[in-house]
């Protein structure tokens, strides 16, 4: 029996200066390189406008002829990673101007209508994490609509795991299943460790089908991506969330198990570590194919750590902070209590 | 309005207070008053039933949903308002009308127009009014203000100060929904600079005297309600200062570090407010919990939020406000003093629009 598999995955870079010679020099800057000798090239741009206008191009160079289902489907569903409003300067959520690159491109290469779509969290209504993202602007300029699918678990579907024999039942919003899905997660890690990415990014709006039956988050992930069957996955690496922020100033775009693939090994992460990756790869030697970048430069530059820790007091500290405030007669903050 | 008798306090009177407001802070403030010697924590209010059940699990006796309904049924000396700032007004309002003096959480008010109805109502009731502006009472900054009045750098042409933090929105990993409330103009008032500057106007006009303002920038990082980052430039004439403010509420905060600065540039070198912080926070916070520990065993008082100079500063913020009630005096830092700091954030802000408005013109006429 032959285990080997082969992934491809091709990659774009995004210059960020605003010089004309940049821009032109494009067709040739496939590989990963900044230029850092102008006066603000390279730096975080605000308007929301130059940065769609930088994207433009690595988008239609990405993207290239549109795939049969987009061409034909009356309306797409774009899946950015919209989590929690944090800023997209970070790497910790999809740029809403990335976003804006891709639905603008296939607003224009195809006639279908387009949908934002995200799920409002226990932490954040989607409406209020997209005003504060700036979705809004976008919604008005491709006329594409925003959707929160939190709501729209509409369909039952069954879906088979390669590692169980039971299958698993899934409530899944509709507008994953009938529309072609593009996926455009931002390179990031889990707060547990592994990437975001493709797959992550489409369980988080899936819910086990069965109410009360408990489905762990990774196996939700690998049965929303095998039932969803996204067309394309784009992964937002414009800018890098390991532990700290870094412009990688790269897309990448293949299948979602690709661009979680390349995008973990971006970050520094061992896939057999993955139990997303390792089962779906399964076993035997998995090569990756990247093309359009100097992937083992980009590697060697992106962070590896992870999220900051959470600002609640680890509870040793609390115990041992009631322990000295009981000895010495101080009291305890509210910060530091141990049942807070 | 209701009639009420002041009670004269002795120094031997413990002080009734009633806690309005169990959120972030007020749990501060309630937990320091129930820690505070000659003070009696009567009653605590909040909407919200995890903040009544940690206002009753640290030891308040009555418990309620709503402050006006505590403020009418128990006897106080002290209010301390730690309510979102759009019930300020209120609260303040409805303690005149009891009789009963307030400690007010930043910002005072939403507006100074606000605040003039507040202390109408105070003047009028003849209740005291404080304010909580604690970088009076940060260590690094008085010590940054004592060397500054010792001389150490001679004048001063430049003073900038910094206050950035993580705002509502925090960082990452997500953990509390955060409320909507303070990214709302309407419940605000504003954004950083009602947030923060505010704080940072009362410790400079503290330091330098008072400051006039010349200029003024706000912004949005993300596509909020509010300004979350803020510039003024400002002048203050008895000093000859020029002094720069930047506060933000976008940057990711990891406590204990806190983003807090005032860097003076004299005459005869620089110093800034980090120098007067303890270098190693854990080492500094262990020392003072062994000495309040060994307070403790000599029949001394120990020191409230010991190890942690922050929420300390809080401590004596109200220390020093029941300190007053009690002898009769004027509050520290009074209700005038809270709508000073709102008046310099509407400078700024009609400073700012005219830029923008400017800024405006001059695109349609290129």
């Amino acid at each position: 029996m032959n285990d080997d598999r082969s992934l491809s995955v091709s990659s774009v870079s995004v210059p960020r200066a605003n010089s004309k010679g940049q821009l032109a020099a494009r067709e040739s800057a496939l590989e990963v390189t900044t230029e850092r000798s102008q006066a603000g090239g390279n730096n975080w741009t605000p308007a929301i406008d130059a940065r769609m206008a930088r994207l433009e191009g690595p988008v239609r160079e990405l993207i290239g002829s549109v795939p049969d289902p987009f061409a034909d489907a009356a309306e797409i569903t774009l899946l950015p990673d919209v989590h929690y409003p944090f800023h997209p300067s970070t790497g910790m959520v999809t740029d809403p101007a990335v976003v804006g690159a891709v639905a603008g491109y296939l607003g224009n290469e195809t006639s279908a209508d387009l949908v934002v779509a995200g799920s409002s969290t226990e932490s954040m209504d989607l409406d209020r994490t997209t005003d504060y993202l700036g979705y809004p602007a976008l919604e008005e300029r491709f006329d594409c609509r925003l959707r929160d699918l939190s709501s729209d678990r509409d369909s039952r579907v069954t879906v088979s795991l390669s590692d169980s024999e039971a299958p698993v039942e899934l409530s899944i919003p509709d507008l994953l299943l009938e529309n072609p899905v593009v996926v455009v997660p931002t390179l990031r890690p889990t707060e547990a460790g592994p990437i975001a990415g493709a797959m992550r990014t489409l369980g988080r709006h899936v819910e086990p089908g069965v109410e009360g039956r408990g489905l762990s988050d990774d196996r939700r992930a690998r049965a929303a991506t095998n039932a969803v069957e996204p067309e394309l996955s784009i992964l937002d690496a414009t800018t890098v969330f390991a532990g700290e922020a870094f412009a990688a100033e790269t897309l990448f775009a293949g299948d979602p198990l690709g661009v979680d693939t390349a995008g973990t090994t971006l970050l520094g992460r061992d896939v057999n570590d993955d139990a997303v990756l390792s089962t779906e790869l399964g076993p035997g030697q998995t090569s990756i194919q990247v093309s359009g970048c100097d992937f083992d430069a980009l590697r060697d530059r992106v962070p590896s750590g992870d999220l900051p820790p959470r600002t609640t007091t680890h509870p040793a500290v609390s115990i041992a902070y009631g322990l000295y405030a009981k000895v010495s007669g101080d009291a305890v903050p509210p910060q530091l209590e141990v049942d807070r | 309005m209701r009639s009420f008798i002041r009670r004269r306090l002795s120094r031997s009177d413990s002080v009734r207070i009633g806690v309005l407001g169990v959120g972030n802070i007020g749990s501060v403030h309630l937990k320091s008053a129930l820690a505070m010697p000659g003070v009696d924590v009567v009653a605590a209010a909040d909407t919200v039933p995890k903040n009544r059940d940690r206002a009753d699990s640290a030891g308040v006796t009555r418990v309620y949903d709503d402050y006006v309904t505590l403020l009418e049924s128990e006897t106080l000396d002290v209010a301390i308002v730690a309510l979102p700032p759009f019930l300020h007004c209120d609260a303040v309002e409805v303690a005149a009308e009891t009789g009963v003096d307030v400690f007010v959480e930043k910002p005072f008010a939403r507006s100074t127009a606000e605040a003039d109805e507040m202390l109408e109502a105070a003047s009028e009731a003849g209740i005291r009014v404080g304010v909580d502006h604690t970088l009076r009472y940060q260590p690094d900054l008085t010590g940054l203000k004592g060397a500054y009045e010792d001389g150490t750098v001679g004048h001063v042409p430049h003073a900038s100060m910094v206050r950035v933090n993580d705002g509502p929105l925090g960082r990452p990993p997500v953990e509390d929904a955060p409320p909507a409330w303070p990214l709302d103009p309407d419940a605000t008032g504003g954004g950083s600079l009602m947030e923060l500057g505010v704080h940072c106007f009362d410790y400079l006009e503290w330091t330098f005297g008072p400051l006039e303002i010349r200029d003024a920038m706000i912004d949005t990082t993300l596509e909020v309600p509010v300004e979350d980052a803020a510039t003024v430039l400002m002048e203050a004439r008895e000093t000859g200062t020029a002094v720069t403010l930047h506060c933000g509420s976008y940057q990711w905060e990891e406590l204990p570090e806190v983003n807090t600065n005032v860097r003076l540039e004299g005459i005869t070198g620089t110093i800034e407010s980090e120098e007067y912080l303890p270098t190693n926070f854990y080492g500094s916070a262990a020392l003072s919990a062994l000495s309040n520990v060994a307070s403790r065993f000599t029949g001394g008082d120990p020191a409230v939020y010991g190890p942690t100079f922050y929420l300390q500063a809080h401590y004596d913020a109200l220390f020093d406000f029941v300190d007053s009630i009690r002898a009769d005096e004027t509050p520290p830092v009074t209700g005038e003093d809270g709508r000073r700091t709102l008046e310099l954030v509407e400078t700024a802000y009609e400073l700012a629009d005219e830029d923008c408005a400017e800024a405006d013109a001059l695109e349609v006429v290129s």
